[in-house]
């Protein structure tokens, strides 16, 4: 008798346990993911010479390789919201080429800063599908904490929002587009968006044309 | 035949169907919160999820914005520029711990308020070690070697922790981003807690150790708000929002847990 309930406690745990490691042999870990993405932009980084590219082919190269962890796809639907669902095919692929432009030079700028900055991994927690893998910047005087948000897709974890200090990335260009949307309605909101771009190209541009002088 | 009886066993078909069925339960009972990253609710807006504050005296908000906007322009950063390349880096750290430390005692008062013990008792520990081994001050030396990283908590938390509401948001001239209730709060902390201002009667000491303790806090931080300018559509929204994002991290008190 003893024994019987024995095995039932036995398989009953069984079942239990099963789930659990069976999540953690088949799920890819986002953390791993990203340890090869990153040392790929460092090296990238590394040898990048901003100062001679006023064209900016490193950027270019830099958005190719962001694709393979980032879907900005997911981004901008994020950051649309309720919109986005109004959208027909074409315009969503407009929207987030136009988007990833506005990224590209909102934030490969600052890594034109770059100087040497080490990426440290501190922890990561997965919830279902998403996952959130928390890393530090740190130039060994000040450091800013980085979390990405990633969305399982198959077996790839892809980023689609970026955490700085606690502030999300989507988060806050939705916010300031939600105001766009509700005055000038979507086509108002591509205008501004493009106009920003230009600008920041612009800007670049200007840059290079003094310091070359 | 005693296999099967085994197998036909409620217990064991029941925690066979929690298995098949409510996985997905399972992984989204951790800790769920609209304001989680990893929770969908975050990123929809089919609720106007405009800041649980709100932004009543917008207009006025906008002119104090456009305001500080033209002081930190032409006068708080040209300072700070200046003041930084004339201080190196480490002494201004050393400046920045200092301040810390005296705010400590009001941090500890402010964890006790809001019940969080453990926190009050780092904060002591902090307080003591950085005050004697650390030098007064000019050393965080209690995270550094013993791992006591810094408690934040002012006086603004401890009122919503009492159930007092944000009131609205209030761009402060001068000063910043708060929101009603907070700047009260900081009103408070600094004149009444905090000993360099309480000690020191004289008005015009006041404001210098205000202005050396506000020009050091932006020579660590150049640059930050000309890219929230720079990127940004609607910089007065943008700022808005980052406050509110940040404010909530920093309140966040709990342990990041690895996994769910």
């Amino acid at each position: 008798m003893k024994k019987k309930l024995f095995v039932q406690i036995t398989l009953a745990c069984f079942f239990l346990v099963l789930p659990l490691v069976s999540h953690s042999v088949q799920r890819p870990d986002p953390t791993e993911q990203m340890k090869p993405f990153v040392r790929k932009v460092m090296k990238i980084l590394k040898n990048a010479d901003f100062k001679a590219d006023p064209k900016c082919i490193i950027c270019q190269r830099l958005i190719d390789v962001s694709r393979e962890r980032f879907d900005f796809n997911e981004m901008s639907k994020r950051v649309l919201g309720r919109t986005w669902r109004k959208l027909n095919k074409e315009e969503r692929d407009n929207f987030a080429d136009l988007f990833t432009r506005l990224l590209q030079y909102a934030y490969i700028g600052k890594l034109e800063k770059y100087t040497g900055q080490k990426v440290i991994f501190k922890s990561e927690r997965i919830r279902g599908k998403r996952a959130e893998v928390q890393t530090e910047l740190s130039d060994g005087q000040q450091s800013v904490a980085v979390s990405y948000i990633m969305l399982l897709e198959g077996d790839q974890w892809m980023i689609y929002d970026v955490i700085i200090e606690g502030v999300s990335l989507v988060r806050n260009y939705m916010e300031q587009f939600k105001e766009i949307l509700r005055k000038e309605k979507y086509s108002g909101l591509v205008t501004q968006i493009e106009k920003k771009v230009k600008q920041l190209e612009e800007e670049r541009k200007q840059r290079f044309s003094q310091k070359n002088k | 035949m005693k296999f099967t009886k085994i197998l036909l066993n409620p217990f064991i078909i029941l925690s066979f169907f929690c298995l098949v069925l409510f996985p997905p339960l399972v992984h989204a009972a951790g800790g769920d919160d609209s304001t989680d990253f990893l929770n969908d609710d975050f990123y929809t807006d089919t609720t106007d999820v405009v800041p649980e504050t709100g932004d009543p005296i917008e207009p006025f908000n906008r002119a104090v914005f456009q305001l500080n906007d033209r002081a930190y322009t032409y006068v708080f950063n040209p300072i700070a520029k200046g003041y930084s390349t004339a201080i190196p880096f480490d002494i201004r750290h050393i400046i920045d711990n200092f301040f810390a430390n005296l705010e400590e005692p009001v941090v500890f008062i402010n964890c006790l308020l809001q019940g969080r013990f453990s926190d009050a008792g780092s904060t002591f520990v902090r307080f003591l070690a950085n005050s004697t081994i650390g030098v007064g001050g000019l050393v965080d030396f209690a995270n550094r070697e013993i791992g006591f990283e810094p408690v934040e908590a002012t006086l603004g938390e401890t009122l919503g922790v009492w159930g007092i509401g944000d009131g609205f948001y209030l761009v402060v001239p001068f000063f910043g981003p708060s929101t009603l209730r907070d700047f009260t709060g900081t009103v408070i902390d600094s004149l009444a807690l905090t000993p360099y201002y309480i000690y020191i009667d004289k008005f015009s000491v006041k404001t210098g150790i205000y202005a050396e303790k506000t020009t050091n806090d932006l020579s660590m931080h150049l640059g930050e708000y000309e890219d929230l300018k720079k990127l940004s559509f609607d910089p007065y929204v943008a700022l808005r929002n980052s406050y509110f994002q940040y404010r909530k991290k920093i309140r966040d008190h709990r342990v990041f847990l690895e996994s769910e």
